[in-house]
């Protein structure tokens, strides 16, 4: 192997050479990148001796260095092209950290840690922001840095394995067609989660842990939910009948746009009582109220003030995105109905002819 | 001639920034390079010499991109190398293996009738 760096510390190309081999990376043909860098700007220096006639002076050598580049450019350039998240990669780690960071971490600081860190605060809730926010920041990069991490590690493995050739055309999904057909799958998971939601809603009172977690032992149901708890229940059990008819006639095109338009208008119906039953209750407190054996604390009665605002905030957005979805559900059925008349008017004018 | 079209689109359209020409001009050239370099290597020469042939037919190339690309090249089977000492200083000296000048051949023929197309196309514009 060549010589690459010669014993005089005061030669500057040396040094420099030096400073590009510490960035490069660890290949096996780094030397020989390094001796040829080297022998480049000996070539370059001997020849610019030889216009002016004498050795070069430190200034113009360092000239000379500096034209060249600083030796982590260099290094940059003769090293490798390396990415951590390749052009194939990056659509879906963007569209997944954007999922992660703004529709799963930011809401659940919102609705159930910033909550929680004001109910324990014992009235200092500026703190309690000051926390939260502090807790938000790092877990975003906490987040950040795990998907990260995972998308670096499937970039490293997926081009060892060359899942791209695995990619078979034929195994592509067949074009939607202009008519609707309701999705099987969907249905199939709506009811399940139905059964499991309507199963959950029937323990509920006996076992209330189950939504208020610890704040059980000294929480209970607002008398509200007696008014509120069987038109909940009765329209959980409409939505699983949805589904099931969804399921059981997958030919009635017109059912499941038609039947989750009706369901929205229903549920949207019945949180406008409730937030009408809400805004009536003279004790502040309409969702949750303590237990009789705590209701002189003070500490547990800001706790029931926050819940309460917590779960009036939620119902409050649940009524607000409804609106939107029943807005464009009207709109997607108006255009379903839409299409479904121009099929009908084309098949009747081919069959005339 | 491509540059011309280049800086015409520039002035005309107003919007696009002197970083798109850049970009462009650099994209143009990458693919020349390399037949410019495959060109030169057809005499044996080491790096600086070959560096220094290029720029002066006005295809300037850093260290940072030939170095590399003469690397690349070798591992693909178009260039051979050799160590060898001259003038007191140990040189890495380049030149174009046999399949080298075949894809050489290939390359300039392909490189003529894009030109014979683009000259084409610009007349009929």
């Amino acid at each position: 192997m060549n010589k690459i760096f010669s014993r005089n510390p005061n030669d500057l190309v040396d040094r420099y050479l030096q400073a590009v081999h510490f960035w490069l990376p660890k290949s096996h043909r780094q030397e020989d990148l390094i001796a040829e860098l080297g022998e480049d700007l000996r070539s370059q220096i001997e020849e610019k001796e030889s216009v002016l006639g004498h050795p070069l002076e430190a200034a113009e050598m360092a000239a000379i260095l500096k034209q060249c580049g600083s030796p982590m450019m260099v290094a940059g350039r003769l090293g490798p092209k390396r990415h951590l998240i390749g052009p194939p990669l990056f659509p879906i780690y963007e569209f997944v950290l954007k999922m992660v960071l703004l529709w799963i971490l930011v809401p659940v600081f919102i609705f159930i840690v910033g909550p929680v860190n004001l109910a324990n605060a014992g009235g200092d809730w500026g703190s309690a922001v000051v926390s939260t926010l502090a807790s938000l920041w790092s877990g975003l990069f906490i987040a950040a840095g795990i998907v990260t991490l995972v998308f670096a590690i499937v970039e490293r493995t997926s081009a060892q394995v060359g899942a791209e050739c695995k990619w078979d055309p034929l195994k592509l999904p067949p074009v939607r067609k202009d008519e609707r057909k309701p999705s099987m799958l969907k249905a199939v998971c709506e009811l399940g989660f139905g059964c499991f939601g309507l199963v959950w809603l029937l323990l509920l009172p006996h076992y209330p842990f189950m939504i208020l977690g610890p704040a059980a032992l000294f929480l209970k149901a607002a008398p509200l939910w007696h008014t509120f708890y069987i038109p909940v229940l009765l329209l959980s059990t409409l939505g699983l009948l949805r589904s099931a008819v969804t399921l059981a006639r997958p030919q009635w095109t017109w059912f499941p746009p038609l039947s989750q338009l009706l369901h929205s208008a229903l549920t949207l119906i019945l949180l406008s009582y409730l937030i009408h039953a809400v805004t009536r209750t003279p004790s502040g407190y309409p969702f949750v109220v303590l237990k009789d054996a705590v209701r002189d604390s003070r500490h547990y009665i800001q706790i029931a003030a926050i819940v309460n605002i917590s779960i009036l905030i939620s119902v409050a957005s649940t009524w607000l995105g409804l609106c939107i979805a029943a807005i464009v559900q009207t709109w997607e059925f108006l255009k379903y109905l839409r299409k479904r008349n121009s099929h009908a008017h084309r098949a009747a004018s081919v069959s005339a002819q | 001639m491509y540059h011309t079209v280049c800086v015409t689109y520039y002035m005309a359209n107003g919007t696009a920034s002197p970083e798109v020409l850049e970009n462009l001009k650099l994209e143009l050239r990458r693919g020349c390079l390399i037949v410019a370099v495959l060109a030169q290597l057809r005499t044996e020469q080491y790096g600086y010499t070959l560096r220094k042939a290029l720029a002066d037919d006005g295809l300037a190339i850093d260290e940072g991109t030939l170095y590399p690309l003469l690397r690349r090249l070798e591992t693909q089977g178009l260039l051979v190398s050799q160590w060898r000492e001259e003038d007191k200083r140990n040189k890495r000296f380049y030149r174009l293996s046999k399949p080298g000048e075949k894809i050489l051949t290939q390359l300039l023929e392909e490189w003529q009738n894009i030109n014979t197309s683009l000259n084409k196309i610009l007349q009929e514009a």
